[in-house]
């Protein structure tokens, strides 16, 4: 490329950074002379090299691998999206030619296209669900099962929010669904909650009393500000109060000091006290037995108001043997009260209302009525309220447990500056805002709204891929999540993605489907599908699913299939018939007789025959005849015997061939004769030969 | 019949072949997979081996080609798993596995240029593994006399490119039948060189064009019926004792030959490998041709028999290139589908 572009002949002007330069494996002797370049099938450029010796053609390339999905993945994937996308095709053209109508959208056209959108869903890595272990390891917080793909994840964005019409009213529960599925995707660019939970569990291990440590209340309250019930319910189970061991290893430094400052006092006593200098006797009245039994004292804990744990403790009552037992127990009061509160809490966290269809094994109660949501949401609220108010908070001691559970209750509540601290990304704030701030909410309009306060709050320096999508989505801008689609994801997404955005709106249909000048008369769904295609035929193996795309553009498409077609080299017979089996199906006559006409002479003669290139054949015939003319000895005669065979089939008597055939039925004839020497057979000798001469004339 | 159960292992290269490895003990089962890699142009010939819980096919010994297989063939020879391969560039391979665990014990071969000067040829192995016969389009038919260390070769004939040969199958230690072009058939017999024995040509339909034979197969009981299968979702029987009249099973040709009326038609695609399906035990009487498994381009794996209706296995959104019954266990299947993927049928 000369360097002076600019106005010099280049159709395209060369903007921004110079061009990458590859260099280019071709094992011939330099110099080389000449260089032909043309378009292969597909992306890939044809390159043809001469040096002064030798020629060599290589073919390059032109494709990006997907930093994610390897290359065969992505074969997978695209085989697998074949058969959903062509019955999709198959029944919107049916759908319309019932309505008579273009436009296939009625009420349920978008059960057809989310049936579509599982079915595509699930080639991108199914959710299957892991071997459950035999033993649960308790200290496992975050289960990872798969690695989660960008794919997938934008795939089911869009899913959500265009086709998904059944899950319209509870968008906000799926988006933290997806969050929950798809957060540590996110990691990769940002610092994120999943990010922080899979340290912290490296760590656990090594953590002897985890509620001292500060970092795990606060992971506690970011888990659940988005969300993550089982998580974080799992993750209070590990505090120390549930561990009496645990709880008198915490216990054992201040009931030490105790008992060596006062170790007289907490002496155990072995016999009888010393005598007095004074004895008390105290006189039974007549008729009274002495009692002989410990002074007691009971100590009354109050029940939370909704502790419903039967382990929690609501009364307890224990005798004082001795001074050691005495303190022990005191601890151990005081840490059944501790364990009550984070119990209370552990419970409210389970408890929390949601307003989701179904319950998948996962905490928190479902509610599918919207109703019965909000009266349990408020009635969950007024205990959180009555919690945090109760007086039991000043009682226990342990001053980090206290002020980690309050934070809980403080993001239950939906303190702002709460949900703030605790989260980390502004997709995680943004799903909190949908959890504790505005559970009942809400028209897309105002989703937006709220994720731009979101991104202000937690501005960030990098995006990642699905950030965009995202925001493209929410301000249903149909042409952004289309070039987000595009630039993040590649044509595979755009073209499969395409159906699901114009699922539930005529106006995006109309948008979409649209014929457009700049396009060159195209619309940018057919647009799509033909960049698609183009990247399907670069490869060897995916080249033959381009077809069913092709066909489904209307304007560009079949030009773009004979083209293809053309463009297959052709080495193995195999290819070449699957080559003409494309051609049938799509009644290319024209095309699958060019590719026909290749090989040996006498396969040569049978592709003719089914190209119907009856000039050719003829031309062949005469060959044929004139070498026949010449002399054939008996023992050549063999080998032209099948080629005969083939060619002078009756049904399709090819000029000359037709005495070829009858020569060689007289030949036949003449060797019967040689060796039978019956009449008979030397009659049908002379018919032949009759026959022969007649042809000749 | 009807139930079976199907596993798909996705191979991430195309299966070019796939056959069972004759069973060394009832509990290990071995799978042969011929592969091609598009992006690094490179060939191999894998063993793998099958465990029933969970179901699954793993890949265990690996043999690098130097070029494309175009055909392959499993025996036993001398108590020992036999695998042929013929390859694109012409070349012929003999790979012995060890008898215990299926491993690659030797390899000898014949170089590319000895046998074949074209791509694409076929080979056969005759039962035992004495002998293998190869055929290719350039039309030269050899034969391989098998030992352990070393190969001999003899032409049987050459028809110089005239007329090209597709498919080969062995009937008896001396004839085997060869298909090719125009839906013809051809018997030999080393007894009796300089050509073949007995020709046929299928042209029983005047309407329309014909086709290639792509694979043909002789039940051990019946060895003067050749059973072949080809273009046009065609299927047919050629009876050496009746040798212009062939039976058609199935394709679009069927219907308009004498006495073959009403056939039903499975697929009207290329039938690239047919099979005498040696699960179903026919009751019918002697004349009529013993059920067969086909596979073709559209994606059919079904059975076939003469005078009912097909019975349909496997309908796949791409083609199924090759299959093979299972000796030891009938009612198991292998095959290969274009899209990377080898699926396992079991059928009740």
């Amino acid at each position: 490329m000369p360097s002076d572009t600019v106005g010099n002949g280049a159709l395209v002007p060369l903007t921004g950074d110079l061009p990458t330069v590859y260099p280019l494996h071709h094992g011939l002797a330099s110099p080389i002379c000449s260089l032909s370049i043309s378009w292969s099938r597909g992306n890939t450029l044809h390159l043809s090299l001469f040096s002064a010796t030798a020629a060599k053609v290589v073919e390059v390339k032109l494709t990006s691998e997907d930093p994610e999905i390897p290359d065969v993945h992505w074969r997978r994937i695209a085989y697998g999206s074949v058969a959903p996308f062509a019955l999709l095709q198959s029944r919107r053209s049916s759908i319309s030619a019932l309505l008579k109508t273009p436009s296939p959208y009625h009420s349920d056209w978008w059960e057809n296209v989310l049936q579509y959108s599982k079915e595509i869903g699930s080639l991108l890595g199914g959710s299957k669900l892991p071997p459950s272990p035999i033993i649960d390891d308790s200290k496992t917080i975050v289960k990872r099962d798969e690695e989660p793909t960008s794919l997938k994840a934008a795939w089911e964005l869009i899913e959500i929010f265009y086709v998904d019409k059944q899950s319209q009213s509870w968008l906000p529960e799926r988006l933290v669904d997806w969050l929950a599925d798809y957060d540590s995707l996110l990691t990769s660019t940002h610092e994120t909650i999943h990010g922080k939970l899979v340290d912290f569990q490296k760590e656990l291990v090594n953590i002897q009393v985890i509620e001292d440590d500060p970092r795990y209340w606060e992971l506690l309250s970011s888990a659940l500000s988005v969300g993550w019930l089982d998580i974080v319910v799992k993750m209070l189970r590990l505090h120390g109060s549930y561990q009496l061991d645990q709880l008198s290893n915490r216990e054992e430094s201040e009931l030490g000091v105790v008992l060596q400052t006062h170790h007289l006092v907490f002496q155990e006593r072995e016999k009888l006290p010393p005598p007095r200098d004074m004895e008390h006797h105290i006189v039974l009245k007549e008729g009274v037995d002495p009692i002989n039994s410990w002074c007691q004292e009971s100590v009354t804990a109050e029940r939370g108001a909704t502790v419903e744990r039967s382990t929690a403790v609501s009364s307890v009552s224990f005798s004082l043997v001795n001074g050691r037992d005495c303190i022990a127990r005191i601890a151990a009061l005081a840490g059944v009260l501790e364990n009550g509160l984070v119990e209370t809490v552990a419970t409210l966290i389970s408890k929390m209302p949601r307003f989701h269809p179904e319950s998948v094994g996962k905490l928190g109660e479902c509610y599918k009525s919207k109703p019965d949501f909000i009266k349990s949401w408020e009635k969950w609220r007024s205990q959180i309220t009555k919690l945090d108010c109760s007086p039991f908070w000043i009682q226990c001691d342990n001053q980090q447990t206290v002020e980690g559970l309050r934070n809980l209750l403080q993001i239950m509540l939906g303190n702002t500056d709460s949900l703030c601290m605790a989260t980390c990304y502004w997709i995680e704030l943004y799903i909190s805002h949908f959890l504790y701030i505005r559970p009942f909410t809400m028209g897309i309009e105002s989703m937006c709204s709220l994720a731009q306060k979101c991104i202000q709050l937690k501005p960030q320096s990098n995006t990642h891929r699905l950030e965009g999508l995202m925001v493209g989505i929410l301000e249903e801008n149909t042409e952004v999540v289309l070039a987000e689609c595009s630039r993040e994801f590649g044509p595979w997404l755009v073209a499969h993605a395409i159906e699901l955005l114009t699922a539930g709106s005529e106006q995006a249909e109309v948008l979409l489907h649209e014929q457009r000048y700049n396009l060159g008369g195209i619309s940018i769904v057919e647009l799509h599908r033909l960049v698609y295609a183009q990247i399907l035929s670069s490869h060897a193996l995916t080249w033959q699913i381009a077809p069913i795309y092709l066909t489904s553009c209307v304007k560009q498409g079949m030009g773009l299939l004979e083209n293809l077609l053309y463009r297959q080299s052709i080495q193995h017979n195999n290819v070449l018939l699957k080559n003409i089996e494309i051609c049938r199906l799509y009644e290319l006559d024209h095309i699958s007789s060019n590719i026909m006409k290749h090989g040996h002479k006498g396969a040569g003669v049978f592709w003719l025959q089914q190209a119907q290139d009856s000039s050719c054949l003829d031309r062949i015939a005469q060959q044929l005849f004139d070498s026949v003319g010449k002399s054939i000895s008996d023992e050549s005669f063999k080998q032209w015997e099948g080629m005969i065979e083939l060619l002078g089939s009756e049904s399709k008597p090819a000029g000359g061939l037709e005495f070829l055939h009858k020569y060689r039925d007289f030949k036949k004839s003449l060797q019967k004769v040689s060796v039978g020497k019956s009449t008979e057979i030397a009659r049908q000798a002379v018919g032949s030969l009759m026959l022969v001469l007649l042809t000749l004339l | 019949m009807a139930a079976t159960a199907m596993h798909k292992f996705p191979q991430d290269q195309y299966v070019d072949a796939v056959r069972w490895l004759p069973q060394l003990s009832p509990l290990d089962r071995f799978a042969v997979l011929a592969l091609f890699d598009f992006d690094s142009d490179a060939s191999s010939i894998q063993i793998h081996s099958l465990t029933p819980n969970p179901f699954s096919l793993q890949p265990q010994f690996s043999w690098s080609s130097p070029s494309r297989i175009s055909s392959l063939k499993t025996s036993l020879f001398l108590q020992k798993p036999l695998i042929v391969a013929s390859t694109a560039a012409g070349s012929l391979h003999l790979l012995f596995a060890d008898s215990s665990d299926a491993s690659f014990d030797s390899e000898v071969s014949l170089p590319e240029g000895t046998l074949h000067s074209v791509p694409a040829s076929s080979v056969d192995l005759m039962d035992g593994g004495v002998e293998c016969v190869t055929v290719g389009e350039d039309g030269k038919i050899n034969l391989v006399g098998v030992g352990e260390s070393n190969l001999s070769c003899r032409r049987l004939f050459d028809s110089g490119g005239l007329v090209s040969y597709t498919a080969a199958r062995w009937a008896s230690s001396v004839e085997f039948a060869t298909g090719g072009y125009g839906f013809s058939l051809q018997w030999w017999d080393q007894r009796k060189p300089g050509g073949p024995v007995s020709n046929f040509k299928g042209n029983w339909d005047k309407k329309l064009s014909s086709g290639i034979v792509h694979s043909i197969d002789i039940h051990p009981s019946r060895k003067h019926t050749c059973l072949a299968g080809g273009s046009l979702g065609t299927v047919f029987a050629w009876d050496l004792r009746w040798q212009q009249q062939p039976i058609i099973l199935s394709g679009a040709g069927a219907g308009t030959g004498s006495g073959n009326t009403m056939i039903q038609s499975i697929c009207d695609s290329e039938v690239w490998e047919v099979q005498y399906d040696r699960c179903i035990k026919s009751n019918t009487s002697s004349t009529r041709i013993l059920p067969s498994m086909i596979c073709s381009e559209d994606g059919i794996l079904a059975v076939i028999e003469q005078g009912e209706e097909p019975v349909e296995l496997l309908a796949e959104a791409c083609a199924i290139n090759s299959f093979d019954i299972d000796r030891h266990n009938p009612s198991d299947v292998i095959c290969s589908l274009e899209w990377e993927a080898v699926a396992i049928l079991t059928r009740q």
